[in-house]
């Protein structure tokens, strides 16, 4: 009982060291699970209003680069109008209503950027808008030049979201110029490239093929940009290709960007919830 | 002792700031994270009680991670320096060296704090980032990524050092 009392006199230090750093390691791996992301809900009271004034303030030394950005895709936007194309179609005698050919799958709220980071192994972006604005867990979110991330938290009026500069951050994505899909993962080295992996090797790929999104994950719509490739390598001892990607999404430049709002997203967790249990039977 | 209360409590706020404000958003590269941060720690008077550093180091990384969203991983560095810290100063300091109240860049000396930061930050970046990063095991590119990250905190550190310190009369033996 003397020595045990002597022990931790003479080490009462170390021992306090210990238990203290016991207690924050605790915290690591309660909190730092993307997908239980806590921590963001303690954060954005305070941090929320310091960044989202700090933002406010920077934001004007940017209004010119934003207005570019969003006046090309205007241009962009523009293109795509009903007025600006010719119609081609050939009248094949089936009636179509016109009012019911087109019914809207996805729906878009901008936000603002008030907080983000690309140097670190798992990057959160911080957005001005929440669950008043409509905003909710796993939606997708996208930037005028590419994809952005997936939000992991919302409060009331903030969002925090996963980008893609993450270590967990997986993306379905495919080729504009086929079909062929894999998954689309950040390389952990800088914030302008990724790696596109499970493309098998018969697959015809080229450097400068244009990369979208694929639209199975429900994050995004299909044929969002996402980027370009830059390497591709064939390894006789690997079954995939080894394709590198570079990122069309600014990241170290992002302003305004968009929530995007899957509207038939009950309907296919119910669907996939059919099928997992036909499956199973 | 008292007096140096307000004068801690204000260098927190402006490292503070000056963290999350400036050096945590320069994304500049993914590899130079500067850490002006635990400056703080390493700014405590000398006779700050052992259990004190390391509660102080704790608490103000804390802070620190509730900002930067990174729960617990400062935290636990900062906690690391503060516990490290008296055994450093020994190391480093010559014997029969004449203490001022807090380490002080005119009463110690830019060597002497080009090695207390230099150390410090080795440690505390290393220890970071090989908890934040726990699956990308790419060595070669952490240990680039801690090099030059120290370097940069380094620097950063002497230039605050230079604007904030207080200008004492120096005590000749």
């Amino acid at each position: 009982m003397y020595n045990l009392l002597r022990f931790f006199l003479r080490y009462h230090l170390f021992i306090l060291f210990l238990s203290l750093e016991v207690v924050c390691f605790f915290l690591i791996y309660r909190n730092n699970k993307y997908n239980q992301a806590a921590y963001v809900n303690v954060a954005n009271g305070i941090s929320g209003k310091v960044y989202n004034t700090y933002r406010s303030g920077v934001d004007y030394f940017y209004l010119r680069r934003y207005n570019d950005s969003l006046a090309l895709e205007n241009a962009f936007l523009r293109e795509q109008l009903l007025d600006s194309k010719f119609d081609n179609r050939i009248d094949t005698g089936t009636l179509s209503d016109s009012s019911k050919r087109y019914v809207q799958n996805y729906t878009y709220i901008t936000a603002r950027v008030i907080r983000n980071s690309v140097n670190r192994a798992t990057n959160l972006i911080y957005l001005d808008k929440g669950k008043l604005h409509g905003v909710d867990k796993q939606m997708g979110v996208i930037a005028p030049n590419g994809i952005v991330g997936q939000v992991i938290t919302v409060t009331d009026n903030y969002a925090a979201v996963m980008s893609v500069l993450s270590k967990d951050f997986k993306v379905s994505v495919k080729f504009r110029k086929n079909e062929y899909f894999g998954n689309l993962q950040w390389d952990g080295i800088n914030s302008t490239s990724a790696s596109l992996q499970e493309i098998p090797k018969h697959v015809p790929v080229q450097v400068g093929d244009t990369v979208v999104t694929s639209g199975y994950s429900q994050l995004f719509p299909r044929n969002v940009m996402v980027g370009v490739v830059n390497k591709v390598k064939s390894y006789p001892e690997k079954t995939f290709l080894e394709i590198g990607v570079t990122l069309t999404t600014d990241f170290g430049n992002l302003g305004y960007v968009y929530v995007t709002k899957n509207l038939r997203k009950r309907e296919l967790v119910q669907l996939d919830s059919l099928a997992g249990s036909i499956k199973n039977d | 002792m008292i007096n140096e209360i307000p004068h801690n409590l204000l260098r927190f706020i402006l490292l503070l700031l000056a963290q999350i404000l400036i050096f945590s958003n320069i994304n500049f590269s993914s590899f130079i994270n500067p850490y002006v941060f635990p400056l703080f720690i390493l700014l405590l008077p000398f006779e700050t009680p052992r259990w004190m550093l390391m509660l102080a180091g704790m608490l103000s990384g804390l802070v620190l991670d509730i900002f930067l969203g990174s729960m617990g991983m400062h935290a636990a560095a900062c906690l690391l320096v503060g516990y490290m810290r008296p055994f450093l100063i020994n190391i480093i300091t010559p014997k029969g060296t004449d203490f001022e109240i807090s380490p002080n860049i005119y009463a110690q000396g830019l060597p002497w704090f080009i090695s207390y930061t230099g150390i410090t930050m080795l440690i505390y970046l290393t220890f970071y980032f090989l908890v934040e990063a726990a699956t990308f095991l790419n060595f070669f590119l952490l240990l680039l990524k801690i090099i030059l990250s120290t370097a940069m905190s380094v620097m950063f550190m002497i230039i605050f050092l230079f604007l904030f310190s207080a200008r004492k009369k120096r005590r000749f033996a």
